[in-house]
């Protein structure tokens, strides 16, 4: 069996007193894209959150592929291998589009050629580099959102509710590019959602999460949106 | 558990012991220590008395002064100018503590004026007493021979009074502050200058005027500070712009920390201490002993930020293992009626008229208009960022909007600040619990009722009265079994359970609740929403509810405002909107999620 | 009238060089250090130092940055770490610091009041009159060295680190941005640029271990004022400086003394943002 990407085992975490998330357990594969779903309030940020080590868990432990970091501070998960994009300020609002970019890689050796292959999802950006980036839409916003993530080649992709706002036309052009990049290189994504049609359009497996536990879990197949609408509606 | 009033009269007799052993010592100690210790304790004693004042204001209510030195020194300048121009009689010598007295009192009204007023930050208030203390020490280097500049006044004929005395006086004055100051940080007061410390906005919404407040405390803190100026001029017989410098302001601080903030007693004995050891060693290592204090107190702050007081403490209580104080302390739960209200019912409770919000160019909200009659719950629906938490914050504070009305119970809030709005009948629950963490579940829910019921300054009320509505939540929830639990040891779910309590405490005939059951169990919800409906269908009470679990909206709304992308799109009946299409897609893209059956 | 505004540019230039290194170190770190003014202190003895040896004056600055950057180093690893979530507490410990430094300096070279030499002595004719040469460099100092910072962050990754840990410090973790050493760095070199700072106005004063306080005051007034931007820092440093120098000048000394702190906070009363961008 392939070492796995990402792997929780019973990770509790919380903030304070409150305990968000409770004996958390799931492994993803190489090129296993999972979608996390689950209502507001329900842990799904915090989840991330905890994976990247800006909450210490209070038990259990994280491997990011095959490496136990549950010690380590979150610059030393990100960068490189991982990427992360958080739910909210997610950009640099004052930096230019470039800059932006340029911050989602560790060095500017080689910029150019690893901006280019992102841009080529997103050409607007190409155009926009000089422009301050909060003054881009939502949309745009997200996309370079997205461009950032997938600018140091990561091979495991962290995602925190990247539909949110958004119009249907955006959302199936950020589908198609995280089904793309996930195809040609083996990259592993966890994407948290709300939107339950463009978590399962691009998703292979699917985790429930209700007051921070996984209810419910399995392959993406025909009939689960209905299943998993169940879980939504408690 | 233990009333309040019977831990007061244990406390009190143990405080009485205390305060004659003080006296006891003072009125002792000039006959059995040497003439020098005696004549530097004065000073000690003194400076003891304003590390009180210094520790009540920062340690208890989160003001951080550098300039509580500025106080004491124009206590000082009083008495030198005064006894320097105008040689000494009763009259002079009265008339000069009398105005010294003032111009702190007014200084310090001043500052607080300045600090305590609209949206500056919480380090402002550092920042003006800082500038304070220069301009002190400015002034008095302008006033040339009136105020002898830099050298200061000294020699002039004052009280003929022996050093014994001063000491017995200044050691008196010092038993005397702390035990006034235990006192009251002790009573019902005290736990409101906690509130502030910890979360002064949710202070201002239970209708607090924070500010009145604060402003009191500094000056009579300011007061305080004078007079131990006025007796070290009376006294020592000299003074130098260096008594109300920054440098003994920050002093001051220092001490304190030392001590242990919020101790008292820490600080008083640090201050001491520290100066009566300076005073011996001045002579033989100065600069080193200085310097031993600042190294002592970075080591403090970094690794003890509680201070040296209770770091000793702990200790003590490990060394000499005695049984706990077993009973918690807590006050009886008295359930009220609610207070007749005078309510027209032809005005409504909320009007919003063309209510917008922008940042610059972003409208968050866009021409909001709406009202919600008395009887009514009105549930605000919409997607994470459609505006809903924002218009609440417009409804209840006047400086949030960037145009349109809104009136509560047929008036106008105009430019009003939260705690005037909260007078006009407006309770507001926030989205995070917002408690006070350092208080006890009782002491909260005393705080949140201090506009109906005045706090003591001196004693613990034995009894809260709550209303009805307030009394099932605390019950409901179990906070009842739990009035002696510190608020920072509560679970989330009781946390939102305690400010719900708190704030329908406080009798309010226009409610608004963002997420008021987020963290809370099923059943303890239905409790809840069962509370809710009552208020609205018994008591008249107009209620706005944020809310993201839409079956909990459905069954308890009477109306639905649906607010998206900062405008409302809909608002109506429950089955109406509950029913719409539109809502259902612009809600979660998800026809199911509201709640329908597939 | 030349004099004058000779006076208020290049007493801008003056209080530049000696807030900046404290704007930096709140720009990054958000905590204030009050033993700035004890930097700016060892900065001056630093100075003393290369005079007593007879070296160069021109060694002074750059001798006295160097000591600054790895007392930096050592205070932000000892005393500012352990305080980033209290910055409160970070004001009392880094002036409780403050303290040591003027007992230590009082220990070593005495309380008297010394002077140094200036590199650069006499007066130079400029738009018909004749004007200090050594406050003329302090304004090109403080030009230079506001150039240098803002070409630092603009143009370099590593000045584009230290923007994105002041815009959004998690944002920055989360894209692998060491912010603990983006804050080392710039604790060190706001420590450095205090020092400097301290070795290039004694020439025009003379050094005593007190001699950094006053300009601690002036220097976090004009922070509190300026945010977290150089450009506020020189515009503010030119309006309240300049407001000084006229105090001065046509109303006496000692309301001089007093203009900064005063105007400073009562600017922040009416427009708590100060210079800064709202």
């Amino acid at each position: 069996m392939a070492e796995a990407a990402l792997r929780l085992d019973g990770v509790t975490s919380g903030y304070g007193e409150a305990m968000v998330l409770r004996d958390v357990s799931l492994t993803l594969l190489p090129g296993e894209i999972l979608t996390v779903l689950g209502k507001n309030g329900m842990g799904k940020s915090t989840l991330l959150k905890t994976i990247m080590g800006f909450l210490p868990p209070r038990e259990g432990r994280v491997h990011i592929h095959g490496r136990d970091v549950t010690r380590l501070p979150p610059h030393r998960r990100a960068g490189g291998s991982v990427s992360y994009s958080p739910q909210d300020q997610a950009i640099f609002q004052d930096l230019t589009v470039g800059e932006n970019l340029r911050l989602g890689l560790r060095s500017d050796r080689g910029a150019a050629a690893a901006v280019e292959r992102v841009t080529a999802f997103f050409p607007f950006l190409a155009q926009r580099g000089r422009q301050p980036a909060g003054t881009l839409s939502g949309g745009e916003q997200k996309m370079l959102i997205m461009a950032r993530a997938l600018l140091s080649n990561p091979r495991l992709l962290l995602i925190d509710e990247i539909s949110e706002g958004l119009q249907p036309s955006v959302i199936l052009r950020l589908a198609e590019v995280l089904r793309r990049e996930c195809a040609a290189r083996e990259l592993t994504i966890l994407i948290i959602e709300q939107n339950l049609r463009f978590a399962l359009s691009v998703a292979s497996r699917y985790a429930v999460l209700v007051r921070g536990e996984i209810v419910d879990g399995g392959r993406v197949a025909p009939g689960v949106e209905a299943r998993i609408q169940d879980h939504l509606a408690v | 558990m233990r009333l309040p009033s019977q831990r007061f009269r244990r406390e009190l007799r143990i405080l009485i012991m205390l305060v004659l052993c003080g006296l006891l010592i003072v009125a002792v100690g000039p006959l059995v220590l040497d003439r020098y210790s005696v004549s530097i304790l004065v000073r000690s004693f003194l400076y003891g008395s304003i590390a009180v004042t210094v520790d009540i204001l920062w340690g208890f209510t989160g003001i951080l002064s550098f300039g509580q030195s500025a106080f004491f020194g124009i206590g000082a300048y009083a008495c030198g100018l005064a006894f320097d121009h105008f040689g000494i009689s009763p009259g002079v010598a009265l008339a000069a503590l009398a105005a010294g007295l003032a111009v702190a009192g007014l200084v310090a009204l001043l500052v607080a004026w300045l600090a305590f007023g609209a949206r500056v930050s919480a380090l402002y208030v550092s920042v003006v007493t800082l500038v304070l203390a220069i301009v002190f020490v400015q002034v008095i280097y302008a006033g040339g021979n009136f105020t002898g500049s830099s050298s200061g006044l000294s020699d002039f004929d004052t009280f003929d009074l022996s050093t014994a005395a001063w000491f017995r006086i200044a050691g008196a004055g010092l038993v005397v502050v702390t035990a006034l100051g235990w006192i009251f940080v002790r009573s019902d007061m005290g736990s409101l200058l906690v509130s502030i410390r910890e979360n002064e906005t949710r202070c201002r919404y239970f209708g607090i005027s924070v500010t009145w407040v604060k402003g009191g405390l500094l000056l009579a803190s300011a007061i305080v500070a004078a007079l131990a100026g006025f007796a070290y001029a009376g006294y020592n017989d000299v003074v130098a712009p260096d008594l109300g410098n920054f440098q003994f302001g920050t002093q001051l601080v220092i001490w304190v920390a030392l001590g242990g903030r919020g101790t008292l007693i820490g600080p008083a004995i640090v201050a001491v201490l520290v100066d009566f050891v300076s005073a011996y060693l001045s002579g033989s290592l100065p600069f080193i002993w200085q310097l031993i204090i600042g190294g002592v107190f970075i080591v403090v702050i970094v690794a003890m930020p509680q201070g040296l007081g209770p770091a000793c403490v702990a200790v003590i209580r490990r060394l000499i293992a005695r049984p706990a104080d077993a009973a918690p302390v807590a006050a009886r739960l008295i359930a009220v009626p609610l207070r007749p209200t005078a309510r027209g019912a032809q005005t409504p409770a909320i009007q919003l008229t063309g209510v917008t919000r922008s940042y610059g160019s972003l409208h968050v909200l866009e021409d909001i208009t709406f009202s919600g009659r008395s009887g009514e719950l009105v549930s605000l629906v919409g997607p994470n960022g459609a505006g809903k938490t924002t218009l609440i914050r417009c409804i209840s504070d006047g400086e949030e909007r960037t145009a349109g009305r809104v009136a509560l119970q047929g008036c106008e809030i105009g430019r009003m600040a939260p705690e005037r709005c909260v007078r006009l009948g407006l309770g507001r629950k926030f989205q995070a619990p917002t408690v006070f963490d350092a208080l006890t579940v009782g002491q909260s829910l005393r705080v949140a009722r201090s506009r109906i019921e005045r706090l003591s300054f001196w004693r613990c009320a034995d009894e809260i009265r709550l209303p009805e509505a307030a009394m099932r939540v605390v019950r409901a929830t179990g906070l009842d079994t739990q009035l002696a639990t510190t608020v920072r040891h509560l679970s989330h779910g009781a946390k939102q359970a305690l400010e719900l309590a708190m704030v329908l405490a406080m009798e309010p005939s226009v409610l608004m609740l963002d997420e008021p059951t987020a963290g809370l169990t099923k059943s303890e919800r239905t409790v809840i929403g069962g509370i809710l409906m009552e208020l609205v269908a018994q008591h008249g009470l107009c209620i706005l509810l944020i809310e993201h679990d839409l079956a909990f909206v459905r069954e308890i709304s009477s109306r639905i405002i649906v607010l998206y992308q900062g405008r409302i799109v809909l608002d109506g009946a429950v089955e109406e909107v509950a029913s719409s299409e539109l809502v259902r897609t612009i809600y979660t893209g998800e026809p199911q999620a509201l709640g329908e059956p597939v | 009238m030349i004099d004058l505004f000779l006076d208020i540019v290049t007493t801008a230039g003056i209080l530049y060089v000696v807030a900046v290194g404290l704007l930096v170190v709140f720009g990054v770190l958000k905590i204030i250090n009050f033993a700035h003014g004890g930097f700016l202190t060892i900065g001056g003895y630093a100075a003393l130092i290369t005079t007593e040896l007879h070296l160069s004056p021109w060694v002074a600055p750059p001798l006295a940055l160097v000591v600054g950057i790895v007392l930096g180093m050592v205070v932000e690893r000892l005393i500012v770490r352990p305080l980033y979530s209290r910055p409160l507490d970070a004001i009392l410990a880094t002036w409780g610091l403050s303290i040591v430094v003027v007992q230590l300096i009082t220990i070593g070279f005495g309380r008297g009041t010394q002077f140094v030499m200036s590199p650069l002595q006499g007066a130079v004719p400029l738009l018909g009159t004749s004007y200090s040469l050594y406050r003329l460099a302090m304004l090109a100092t403080a030009l230079i060295i506001g150039a240098a910072i803002a070409a630092i962050l603009q143009g370099t990754r590593l000045g584009l680190t230290a923007r994105a840990v002041i815009m959004n410090e998690t944002l920055a973790q989360s894209l692998g941005i060491n912010s603990a050493l983006v804050r080392f760095v710039t604790f060190s070199v706001g420590a450095g640029l205090a020092t400097m700072a301290g070795a290039l106005i004694t020439p025009l004063l003379s050094i005593d271990p007190l001699m950094g306080v006053p300009w601690l005051l002036n220097a976090f007034m004009l922070v509190m004022v300026s945010g977290t931007s150089l450009v506020s820092l020189a515009l503010a440093s030119l309006v309240l400086g300049g407001a000084q120098v006229v105090v001065s000048t046509y109303g006496n000394p000692i309301l001089g003394a007093l203009t900064i702190v005063v105007l400073a906070a009562l600017l922040l009363r009416v427009r708590p943002a100060g210079f800064a961008r709202a």
